[in-house]
């Protein structure tokens, strides 16, 4: 407990990961304001297609937040580009204070977790209060279980970020990949119109948990990201329990 | 006298085209971008195969995976403006060279001796790749044209890479860098093409479309390859400018 109290207080404390957090407030309700914009003549007459992803979209493609807060949470350990003492490897420190290693990996999944899913109910508060405010009656119906659906996406996209950057140890590589990766123009979207298989890479199977253009059920979909999840952490803690810190 | 200021130039020059090409994140980056080329391009290629009818167009096809490759030349920018600040490396280079302004212009132009080379060989992996694949069902193409796209596409991606460089001098740091040009790169633009299309051909990405993507008749092609060129330059310009007027305020 006293573990994740010093994660959470360290991580709040950091200025990128406020960045992240402003992000992960604004970015999902712009996007779905825009998108809301564009479409109100067509949702008006009645004659749009897309009603039912309205809003969510924003829930979708506004995941940055997210994916920077698991990157960061990592990254900032081992390179601190502000700092210039010990290369910037406060990791050496952490570990001191918390020699057991998977205790300090908990705390700090726990710490990522917690700081996620209350980022994901503030980014549904204020999309959902921007698609309203600019649809007025028009706006779709808010189903709890697609919402709790996003919750767990942007928690499991998180958590994907900060086990893979764990893997990387820079994070360069992760925050490319997967800001790519959670856009229009996806890596996933390609592969998909050559193989089927593409639909169970995490972002697509876990977009399925609320999005209506979905391959699977929202229960599999989760299920698929939720063990893409647990095998990179099981290989991130591997490795994190066998390396030499200081190298 | 004239040698003197030859000297002058070409002794910061090559400082900085050596530091650059001793950088392994460098190779790394350049390395990883060409096979992520190559594979990506396979996968277009395989999967426009399946569902084309007709003979599709070979440019259109291989610098489809541009936009992802352009990630590549975003992250080289950073990395090259960015790792001066990791470990203070910065304040030895300003002791060795002092004049700040010229000081990131010799590294611009480092950066482009570096940038050119490699771009023109990844946009060339892509058309060959595409080539290979394609060979049987497409139509000819004239060799002005895939010069002129060559070119393009070689341009696009020095300009993206000193775009990259000049916001990384202007963040300092690669993470919120990289965030903020991925970000945009990746998930604003797209949704600009779709929800302000009025804006879409004077956008720092969009108008570098026009560089390379071969000329159609299509309604949304409104800037030709040069107008396209123009647009992106003066982005880059203006991001470099700013890069220049923060560099020599700011406290290193």
């Amino acid at each position: 407990m006293k573990a994740f109290k010093t994660e959470l207080w360290k991580l709040l404390s950091l200025p990128g990961i406020r960045m992240a957090l402003l992000i992960g407030v604004i970015a999902p309700a712009l996007i779905a304001a825009l998108d809301s914009l564009a479409e109100k003549g067509e949702i008006i007459t009645g004659v749009s297609t897309r009603l039912a992803e309205i809003g969510y979209i924003g829930l979708a493609l506004g995941v940055q937040g997210a994916i920077v807060l698991g990157v960061l949470a990592v990254s900032s350990e081992y390179r601190t580009e502000s700092s210039e003492a010990d290369s910037g490897k406060q990791i050496t420190t952490s570990l001191t204070a918390v020699p057991a290693r998977l205790r300090y990996l908990l705390a700090k999944a726990c710490a990522v977790a917690m700081i996620s899913l209350v980022l994901s109910v503030a980014a549904i508060l204020t999309t959902v209060s921007s698609t309203m405010l600019i649809l007025g009656d028009h706006s779709p119906a808010f189903e709890p279980s697609r919402l709790i659906g996003a919750v767990c996406y942007w928690v499991l996209t998180a958590l994907l970020a900060m086990g893979i950057t764990l893997i990387t140890r820079s994070g360069i590589i992760p925050l490319a990949i997967l800001i790519i990766n959670s856009s229009l123009v996806s890596f996933s979207f390609i592969l998909s119109k050559v193989t089927p298989l593409a639909y169970y890479l995490p972002d697509r199977a876990g977009a399925d948990m609320f999005m209506l253009d979905r391959y699977s059920p929202p229960l599999t979909g989760g299920l698929v990201m939720l063990a893409w999840v647990v095998v990179i952490f099981g290989a991130a803690a591997i490795l994190f329990l066998r390396r030499d810190i200081a190298s | 006298m004239m040698i003197n200021s030859c000297r002058k130039i070409m002794k910061p020059l090559c400082a900085e085209v050596y530091k650059l090409l001793t950088l392994p994140s460098v190779w790394i980056t350049l390395a990883g971008t060409f096979l992520l080329n190559v594979v990506l391009c396979t996968v277009i290629a395989s999967s426009a195969l399946n569902g084309a009818a007709g003979t599709p167009d070979i440019l259109s096809f291989s610098f489809a995976s541009m936009g992802y490759v352009q990630a590549g030349f975003v992250i080289l920018g950073i990395l090259a403006v960015c790792s001066e600040y990791a470990g203070g490396q910065i304040r030895t280079t300003l002791i060795a060279m002092p004049w700040r302004c010229f000081q990131l212009s010799a590294k611009l132009l480092a950066l482009s001796i570096i940038t050119i080379p490699a771009a023109c060989m990844i946009a060339s992996a892509s058309i060959l790749c595409s080539w290979i694949w394609m060979r049987d069902t497409s139509a000819a193409i004239a060799i002005s044209t895939l010069a002129k796209s060559l070119a393009g596409a070689t341009g696009y991606l020095t300009f993206t890479t000193l775009l990259s460089a000049a916001v990384g001098g202007l963040f300092k740091r690669m993470i919120p860098a990289l965030a903020v040009l991925i970000g945009y790169y990746f998930v604003v633009s797209p949704l600009t093409d779709r929800l302000l299309p009025g804006l879409v051909p004077f956008l720092p990405v969009t108008a570098g479309y026009y560089m390379y993507m071969p000329s159609s008749s299509d309604s949304l092609h409104v800037l030709t390859p040069l107008q396209g060129t123009g647009v992106t330059a003066l982005w880059t310009l203006i991001f470099i400018a700013a890069a220049v007027v923060v560099y020599r305020r700011r406290d290193a």
